[in-house]
C-alpha cells in the first residue's frame, strides 16, 4: 500500500513554501519599513508626476531630479530615498544600477566622511549611513553587482572607513563568488507564454540533452470558434531517448503511474508537472546485463581472470544511495485532472508503442488550490474539475485500457 | 605478365618448399626444446607482457631466399615502372575513379591475386613478398586502398574459412581480376558492435537458399564488386536448444539478384577508391555459399580483419620513401637567406624524423611478415595490431612535417603533397581505428599474462615451495640490484656491440613493463577492461617495444652481413631506441601511479563537465562580473 503522500515526498519540498498572494519566491526585499509611514509618506507626490502617468525609469528618473532640484540643500533626503527605494519595483527599475547610483548621487558629499579617528569608533552619522546600506542591501537583494561608480559614490559620501563602504567591499568580494553558484541557471526574464514556460521548465528538470520536448496540446483560448468546447489546457511532455528505450523494456505486466502535479519553481513562478514512472524492481528482478560473447568485433570485452578486485581495493567513500525506480516521462499540462493526463499519455503512445500494452494507474494528489493562486500562468484556467479522491483510496487502481484509444 | 611471374614461381618452389621444411624442423625442435623450461611460447609480444624477450622469434631478422628474391625483383621492375608512368594519381584524384584501363592494366599484372594460392591462378605471394609488392602499390593510395578491399578482406575470407568447392569457384576469377571482391560488414548502426547488425539471412522453406536482407554501408568496392562477404544474423538453435541470432558469413554474388548500391561517397582522400552502400533485398543465397560454419561469422569477421592489418606497415613505408625523395629535392635546391634549406636544424630535423619512421615501420613489417610466413598458423595478431597502429601514426606526422618543409606549396592542389595527406588520413581509422586497436593490443597481451600469473598466485596458494623460493628471489633480485639483463647482449648476445646501449634499453624496459603488467593486474583486476587510459599507455609502451626490437634485429642483421649504409641503420635504430626508451619510462611512470596523480583523474572529470553540457564550457575571457 502506498500511502497517500508518499509519491510526492521528493517532489513537493516547495509546495509548503508561502501561500502569500505575493508572488516572490526569492527572497523578497525587505521593505523599508523601519520608518513607518502613517498616510502618505513625504515627497510621495514627487512620485506620479510624469505627464503620461507612467511608469518607467525615465519618470523614475524624473522624480529623483525633481526631488534634487526641490530641494536644493536636500532636506528630507533620507526619507526620500527610502520611498524610492520602495517605489523602485512599481517603477520596474529594481534592477538597474545606475538607478541606484542616481540615488545615491543624492546625498550630500563630502558631509557624512568621518574626520577623525573618534568620528569613525563612534558610527558617523548613523541615519545616513543606515540608509546607504539600505540601498545596498536593496542592490544585494536583487543580484544588482555595485561598479566602480557606486564605489566612487560611496568613498565620496561616506569615505573610506564607513559601514555602506565594509558592506560595498562584502558585496564585491562574494556576489563575484555566489553569481554563477547555480549550476542549472534561469533566465532571467521568463517566458510569459505558459507553453514556453513549460518548455523551458520541464528543459530545466531534464538532465538529457537528448530529450525531445513534444506539445501534445496547443492551448486554445477561451473566446475562440470552439466556444462549446470546454477550455483546451496546453499539454508539454518530455522524454530522453534513454527513456523511450527503458519504456519499451518495461514488463507490461507492471502499472506504471502518473504522479503529480509536484511544484517547480522558476525564479518568481511556480509551475506543476506531472511524471510517469515505474516502482523500483526488486533486485532478483532486475535483468542483469550481460557481456555478449560475440560482441565487439575487435577487442575482448572481458577477460577472462580469476583476478577480481576484492573489499580492499574499495577506494570509494562508503555512499549510502537510495534508488528511485525509473521515470520515464515528464509534462506540464494546464490542468491537472484526469482527462488531460490520459491525453498526455495517449500522445505518448505514439513514439512509444509499447505504452498500449502497459496498465496506466492515475495516482494524482489533490489539485492544491492554495498554490495555485501563486501561479499567475495558471489563474485564469476554469475551475478544475475537482479530482475524484484517488488518495483515498489507493487501491482503486483505474487501470486505463489504452488499447481502445489508440 | 601474369604467366611469366607464374611460371618464375613454378621453378623457384621447389626450393622453397626444401627451405621451408627446413625452417619448420628447426623451429619445431626449438619449440620442443623450450617446452621443459618454460610454457611454450604464444607469439613474441604477447611474452613481452611477461617480461621477457623471446629472442628465438626475432633474432635474427627473418630473411627470404635468394631464389624467391629475385623472382620478386623481376616482378617489380614492370610494377613499378607502370606505376611511376602510367599511373596519373592526380588525374584519379579529380576525377574520384580509377580509369578502366589502369584496372585491366593492373588486372594483366596479376596483382589482383597476390595473395591467392597459386592452384588458384593466383601468385600465391608469402606475406613477406606481399609486403614488398604492396611498397610499390602504395605509389597510388586509391589503387592501394581498391586491391587492399578486394585482396586483403574481399577474397581473404574464401581463402581462410573457404571450402575446397568455395575455392575452385571462385578464386580463380577473382585472382584474375574478373571479379572484384568487397567485404560488407559495417552497418549504419553497427561499426564494431557485432551484436547490433541488422542485416538479417533466413533460411528458406526448401531449406536451400538463404534469404538476405539488409543494407551495409560504407563498402569499398561497393559499386564495382561481383562478389561480396557478407556477414548477417541468422537463426540457429544452440546446443541447449535455444533459439539464438549469430553472426553468419555468406559468400554473395551480384547476379544472385536484390544486390543495388548507392552513389559513390564523396570522400576526403583516398577518392578514386569506390565507397558506397549495398543494399540486399531479398537476394537469394544458396547454402552453398555460406563461410564457414552457420553462426560462425563473427569469428570469420575477426580472422578477416586481424590477417589484413600487417600489410599497412609496408605500403605507409613505400609512400614515405617516395615522399623523402620528393621533399628532399625541393629542400635541396630552394634558397633561403643564400642558404639551403637543407642546411637549416629544424629542416634536418624533419628529415631525420621521416627517415627514421620509415626505417622503423619498414623494419616493424618485414619482422611481422617473417613471423606470419613461418610454418603453422602463426598468431600474430598483435603485431599485426602492432605495425598498423604505428605506421599509420607516423604515415600522418611525416606527411604533416613534409607539408612543413615544403610550406605554402605543400598546401597547393597543383602538387601531389596535400593529396598524400588527405590520402593519409584514413589510415588512422578503416582497419579497426587505432584506438580501438589499442585496446586490442593491450587487453590480449593482458590476458595472456593474467592467465599465467594467476596459475603462479595458484601455485603460491597451494604452497609450491619453488615457486615461492622462485618469487621471493626475484623480489630479492629486484630491490637489490637494478642491471637487467635478458640476454639479448653480451657473450651469446644477439644484437651487435654498436647498439647495445639500446639493447640494454629495450632490456630494461621490457623487465619493468612485465612487473607493471602484473602490478596492474593486481591493482586492477577484471576490471581493468574499463580502464581505457591505462590500457592506452600499456599499448603505447607494447609497441615502442616491439618497434625497438624490430629495429635492433634488423640493424644487428644489416652490421652482420655488411648491408650498404649500415652505419646509417645504426644511427637511426640507437636514435629512435632511445627516444621510445624515455617515452616508455614516462608511460611506466604514470602507469605505476594511482588515477589521481597521473592526471587520468583531471582528465576524465574536464571530459565529463564538457559532455554533460556538450559544448565548451568556459566562459569567454571578456566576460565580466558586474
Amino acid at each position: 500500500q502506498v500511502a497517500p503522500k508518499v509519491p510526492r515526498g521528493l517532489h513537493c519540498s516547495a509546495a509548503t513554501h508561502s501561500s502569500d498572494s505575493d508572488s516572490s519566491v526569492v527572497p523578497r526585499p525587505p521593505e523599508p519599513s523601519r520608518w513607518p509611514m502613517k498616510g502618505l509618506a513625504p515627497h510621495q507626490e514627487l512620485f506620479g508626476q510624469a505627464p503620461s502617468g507612467e511608469r518607467d525609469k525615465a519618470s523614475f528618473v524624473q522624480a529623483v531630479q525633481n526631488f534634487k532640484q526641490h530641494s536644493v540643500r536636500r532636506r528630507g533626503h533620507v526619507d526620500f530615498i527610502y520611498l524610492a527605494l520602495r517605489q523602485m519595483r512599481q517603477y520596474g527599475v529594481e534592477r538597474d544600477l545606475a538607478v541606484y547610483n542616481l540615488l545615491l548621487d543624492i546625498f550630500p558629499k563630502e558631509v557624512f566622511r568621518p574626520r577623525s579617528i573618534i568620528q569613525y569608533i563612534f558610527v558617523h552619522y548613523p541615519r545616513q549611513q543606515e540608509c546607504g546600506l539600505a540601498i545596498l542591501e536593496q542592490m544585494e537583494n536583487h543580484g544588482v553587482m555595485p561598479n566602480k561608480e557606486t564605489e566612487f559614490l560611496l568613498i565620496q559620501i561616506f569615505g573610506h572607513k564607513s559601514y555602506p563602504m565594509l558592506k560595498f567591499l562584502r558585496m564585491k568580494l562574494w556576489f563575484s563568488r555566489f553569481k554563477n553558484i547555480n549550476p542549472f541557471p534561469v533566465p532571467q526574464d521568463l517566458p510569459q507564454d505558459p507553453v514556453d514556460l513549460a518548455k523551458l521548465g520541464l528543459r530545466h528538470m531534464e538532465p538529457d540533452l537528448s530529450a525531445r520536448v513534444t506539445i501534445y496540446q496547443m492551448p486554445l483560448s477561451k473566446d475562440s470558434t470552439g466556444a462549446a468546447d470546454p477550455t483546451q489546457p496546453h499539454i508539454v511532455g518530455i522524454q530522453s531517448p534513454d527513456q523511450q528505450a527503458a519504456l519499451a523494456r518495461h514488463n507490461p505486466a507492471r502499472p506504471i503511474f502518473v504522479e503529480g502535479p509536484f511544484s517547480l519553481w522558476l525564479r518568481d513562478k511556480c509551475v506543476y508537472y506531472h511524471i510517469l514512472r515505474a516502482d523500483l524492481l526488486a533486485p532478483e528482478e532486475r535483468e542483469v546485463e550481460e557481456i555478449l560473447e560475440e560482441w565487439n568485433l575487435y577487442y575482448p570485452m572481458q577477460l577472462d581472470l580469476d583476478y577480481g578486485r576484492s573489499g580492499w581495493d574499495d577506494y570509494e567513500f562508503d555512499i549510502q544511495e537510495v534508488e528511485e525506480g525509473p521515470v520515464f516521462a515528464m509534462c506540464m499540462a494546464g490542468a491537472h485532472d484526469q482527462a488531460t493526463l490520459a491525453k498526455w499519455i495517449q500522445g505518448l503512445q505514439e513514439t512509444n508503442p509499447a505504452l498500449a500494452r502497459i496498465p496506466v494507474v492515475f495516482r494524482l494528489a489533490r489539485s492544491t488550490g492554495e498554490l495555485l493562486a501563486a501561479s499567475p500562468g495558471l489563474e485564469d484556467l476554469p475551475p478544475q474539475p475537482p479530482v475524484q479522491g484517488q488518495e483515498e483510496e489507493e487501491d482503486n487502481l483505474q487501470r486505463q485500457q489504452q488499447q481502445s484509444q489508440s | 605478365m601474369s604467366g611469366g611471374g607464374l611460371f618464375l614461381r613454378a621453378a623457384a618452389t621447389t626450393a622453397t618448399a626444401t627451405a621451408r621444411a627446413c625452417r619448420a624442423l628447426a623451429a619445431f625442435t626449438a619449440s620442443r626444446r623450450s617446452l621443459r623450461t618454460s610454457p611454450p611460447s604464444q607469439g613474441f609480444a604477447k611474452e613481452l607482457f611477461l617480461g621477457t624477450i623471446e629472442k628465438k622469434e626475432v633474432f635474427p631478422f627473418p630473411e627470404v631466399d635468394q631464389e624467391e628474391l629475385n623472382e620478386i625483383n623481376q616482378f617489380l621492375g614492370p610494377v613499378e615502372k607502370f606505376f611511376t608512368e602510367e599511373v596519373d594519381s592526380q588525374k584519379i584524384d579529380r576525377e574520384g575513379k580509377i580509369p578502366e584501363e589502369t584496372l585491366e592494366k593492373l588486372k594483366s599484372l596479376g596483382l589482383f591475386g597476390m595473395q591467392v594460392p597459386e592452384e588458384y591462378g593466383g601468385l600465391g605471394l608469402s606475406s613477406t613478398m606481399y609486403a614488398r609488392l604492396g611498397e610499390i602499390i602504395a605509389l597510388d593510395a586509391s589503387i592501394t586502398v581498391t586491391l587492399a578491399a578486394h585482396q586483403s578482406i574481399g577474397l581473404k575470407g574464401i581463402i581462410i574459412t573457404g571450402n575446397e568447392e568455395q575455392k575452385r569457384k571462385y578464386l580463380p576469377k577473382l585472382a584474375s581480376g574478373e571479379h572484384i571482391a568487397a567485404f560488407c560488414l559495417t552497418e549504419p548502426t553497427s561499426g564494431s558492435d557485432a551484436a547490433s547488425i541488422q542485416t538479417r539471412a533466413t533460411l528458406s522453406e526448401d531449406k536451400k537458399h538463404y534469404i538476405l536482407t539488409g543494407s551495409k554501408m560504407w563498402i569499398t568496392n561497393g559499386g564495382l564488386a561481383d562478389i561480396f562477404t557478407v556477414f548477417a544474423k541468422t537463426q540457429i538453435v544452440d546446443s541447449n536448444n535455444l533459439v539464438k541470432d549469430k553472426i553468419t558469413a555468406f559468400i554473395v554474388e551480384r547476379n544472385f539478384g536484390g544486390v543495388t548500391n548507392g552513389k559513390p561517397e564523396d570522400k576526403l582522400g583516398i577518392r578514386g577508391s569506390n565507397t558506397c552502400e549495398v543494399h540486399f533485398e531479398n537476394t537469394k543465397v544458396p547454402v552453398e555459399n555460406v563461410l564457414g560454419e552457420v553462426g560462425g561469422g563473427f569469428k570469420v569477421a575477426m580472422n578477416i580483419l586481424n590477417s589484413g592489418r600487417f600489410s599497412m606497415g609496408s605500403t605507409v613505408a613505400g609512400m614515405l620513401k617516395k615522399l623523402i625523395e620528393m621533399t628532399a629535392e625541393y629542400a635541396c635546391t630552394r634558397k633561403q637567406f643564400n642558404k639551403k634549406l637543407s642546411e637549416f636544424g629544424l629542416i634536418q630535423e624533419k628529415f631525420a624524423l621521416m627517415a627514421q619512421k620509415a626505417y622503423v615501420m619498414e623494419s616493424m613489417a618485414y619482422l611481422t611478415a617473417g613471423l606470419l610466413d613461418r610454418p603453422g598458423v602463426p598468431d600474430c595478431s598483435v603485431e599485426a595490431a602492432i605495425v598498423k597502429v604505428f605506421s599509420s601514426e607516423a604515415a600522418w606526422q611525416c606527411v604533416s612535417e613534409a607539408l612543413q618543409v615544403l610550406g605554402g606549396l605543400g598546401y597547393m592542389r597543383d602538387y601531389p603533397y596535400e593529396r598524400l595527406l588527405r590520402d593519409s588520413r584514413i589510415l588512422l581509422i578503416f582497419e579497426g581505428t587505432n584506438e580501438i586497436l589499442r585496446m586490442y593490443i593491450a587487453l590480449t597481451g593482458l590476458q595472456h599474462a593474467g592467465r599465467i600469473l594467476t596459475a603462479r598466485i595458484k601455485e603460491i596458494k597451494r604452497g609450491n615451495v619453488n615457486m615461492i623460493v622462485e618469487t621471493i628471489g626475484r623480489r630479492l633480485r629486484d630491490s637489490l640490484s637494478r642491471t637487467v639483463d635478458l640476454g639479448l647482449t653480451g657473450k651469446d648476445g644477439v644484437v651487435h656491440p654498436s647498439l647495445e646501449d639500446s639493447a640494454n634499453k629495450l632490456e630494461e624496459n621490457v623487465y619493468y613493463f612485465g612487473r607493471i603488467v602484473e602490478t596492474l593486474l593486481l591493482r586492477f583486476g577484471k576490471t581493468i577492461v574499463e580502464e581505457q587510459m591505462v590500457l592506452k599507455r600499456v599499448a603505447n609502451i607494447l609497441i615502442n617495444l616491439y618497434s625497438m626490437t624490430a629495429v635492433l634485429s634488423r640493424a644487428s642483421r644489416s652490421v652482420r652481413i655488411g648491408l650498404r649504409n649500415h652505419d646509417h641503420e645504426v644511427l637511426l635504430a640507437n636514435i629512435f631506441c632511445v627516444e621510445a626508451y624515455h617515452q616508455n619510462v614516462f608511460a611506466l611512470a604514470q602507469l605505476d601511479k594511482y588515477s589521481p596523480e597521473n592526471l587520468d583523474e583531471k582528465i576524465k572529470k574536464v571530459a565529463q563537465q564538457v559532455l554533460e553540457k556538450r559544448t565548451y564550457i568556459c566562459a569567454h575571457p571578456l566576460d565580466k562580473t558586474s
